[in-house]
């Protein structure tokens, strides 16, 4: 559990005159689950779009594996192939059905044959319990599931690492369980993943690590336990407290279940 | 009313002819508008540098100017630099630019109204940008622009009506001529006004059942019955 996987060094952004990133280093060892969170406008989504270039960092360097994140065009969607990523608004590719944006990975990047490919689609999307919902449209699904549908998308590319940008914001609260239960489980089967959630109970369950992002930088990371009832800095306390309230309950219980 | 139907029989087989000649011209320019126009709004959308304002200049230049100035240039015009053209193809190719600036438009307009999430999302899977453009946003921009699309295919059935000034023998040509035979304007106008009339109630039903056809849950934004 000590080899990393994902390594991002010293990574600067800054959009018009705003610094979002200011020399952010982290690195993500192979099987880990580390939850990011911090006050809104610290990076936190620019740190993902940075390390899958969807957005252009102006200075650092990311390497998955062994191999170093260029813009380069076909390093590029190799490297993408192999990071998957679930966005807040979930994306669903809205002409296709769930069973399709799921097999249109495989088959336009990885040109695996179809039949494969719809088979593939079809043991993702029963991993996220919708096996029903394979001929239905984005339109026809409620949030929750778009998301699992989403998960399940990524997941079909066999990526080494998810990436997961605030993946129940956009949800109703009743809808997000079916979806952290679903990031859970990845989490027990030994995706190594990287999650900007506020959801306290999945991170207080799933993570191995806290990742406390303020101002462009790693400002305090540490176990669950740590950063929950002994954060070094009366910054981090004060953040947890807040988003406690909000996102987790006075008690840190799981909320999902 | 018997006259009337008598002089309608009369004369039908003369304005056939030419209803065949303007479907023709129609066809043949929404195709040639649809192969520049398609082009065109991609570059628009995504071009950058000379490609963009290229395309901008295009469109601009088309719609900025009366259609049948562009058709006198083509028929007229173009002689003096060496290319002549027939009648008919002559007003395909203006009909057909015509169209393109508007097709580009309507095609740009349905492009730039999906969601930018939908591109970053093909992207993340490791799609190309062309990749990401031709399976993800042109199948749901195309689904989008059926509507305005077929107010083209409308228009342009009529507009081909303008080929008559450069003498191609289409509706309202045929009808131009029956009236210099017979001396029955109003009757005569009133016969090509009903064709051009039933022909694109026709068509406005065939653009209805391909769009119904196409037609995803989530996409309803066409009509609504």
């Amino acid at each position: 559990m000590t080899k990393p996987i994902l390594r991002v060094e010293n990574l600067y952004k800054k959009f018009k005159d705003t610094e979002v990133l200011k020399g952010l280093s982290l690195t993500v060892d192979e099987g880990e689950v580390v939850v990011i969170i911090g006050p809104s406008g610290t990076g936190k989504s620019t740190l993902l779009r940075c390390i899958n270039r969807l957005t252009e960092p102006d200075a650092g360097d990311i390497y998955l594996g062994e191999h170093k994140i260029e813009s380069g065009k076909s390093n590029l969607s190799r490297i993408r192939q192999q990071i998957g990523m679930v966005f807040q608004d979930f994306n669903l590719f809205n002409h296709l059905t769930a069973l399709q944006n799921v097999a249109i990975g495989p088959v336009k990047v990885k040109k695996t044959d179809k039949k494969k490919a719809l088979k593939l689609a079809m043991k993702e999307l029963e991993r996220v319990g919708l096996a029903d919902k394979a001929q239905s449209y984005p339109a026809e699904l409620s949030g929750g599931q778009k998301q699992r549908v989403a998960i399940a998308r990524a997941l079909a590319m066999d990526p080494k690492i998810m990436l997961f940008d605030e993946p129940t914001s956009a949800l109703d609260p009743e809808l997000i369980g079916e979806v952290l239960e679903v990031m859970k489980d990845l989490a027990d089967a030994g995706m190594t993943m990287m999650v900007v959630s506020h959801e306290m109970g999945f991170a207080r369950e799933a993570a191995d690590r806290i990742v406390f992002l303020e101002d462009g930088v790693v400002s305090e990371m540490g176990s669950p336990e740590k950063i929950f009832n002994n954060p070094e800095k009366e910054r981090t306390r004060e953040f947890i407290s807040k988003i406690a309230r909000l996102h987790g309950g006075d008690d840190l219980e799981l909320t999902y279940k | 009313m018997i006259e009337h139907v008598q002089f309608f029989i009369k004369i039908w087989p003369e304005l056939f002819k030419g209803l065949v000649v303007s479907l023709q011209l129609s066809a043949g320019a929404l195709l040639l508008g649809l192969a520049i126009g398609l082009p065109m709004a991609l570059m628009r959308t995504y071009g950058k540098g000379f490609i963009k304002t290229l395309a901008v200049g295009y469109i601009e230049l088309i719609r900025g100017t009366p259609m049948i100035v562009q058709l006198f240039l083509i028929y007229y015009g173009l002689p003096d630099m060496g290319i002549l053209l027939d009648r008919i193809p002559a007003a395909i190719i203006a009909l057909g630019i015509n169209s393109s600036a508007y097709q580009a438009e309507y095609f740009r307009g349905a492009i730039l109204s999906i969601d930018e999430g939908q591109g970053k999302a093909a992207q993340a899977l490791g799609m190309t940008k062309q990749q990401a453009i031709i399976n993800i946003i042109l199948p749901q921009a195309l689904r989008l622009v059926l509507p305005p699309w077929s107010n083209e295919v409308i228009y342009m059935v009529k507009y081909t009506s303008v080929a008559f000034l450069i003498a191609v023998p289409e509706l309202m040509a045929r009808g131009k001529m029956i009236i210099s035979w017979t001396f029955k304007p109003l009757e005569t106008l009133f016969w090509v006004g009903v064709i051009y009339v039933i022909i694109l109630s026709v068509i406005a039903k065939i653009v209805d059942i391909i769009e119904r056809k196409l037609a995803i849950p989530g996409f309803q934004m066409s009509r609504e019955d």
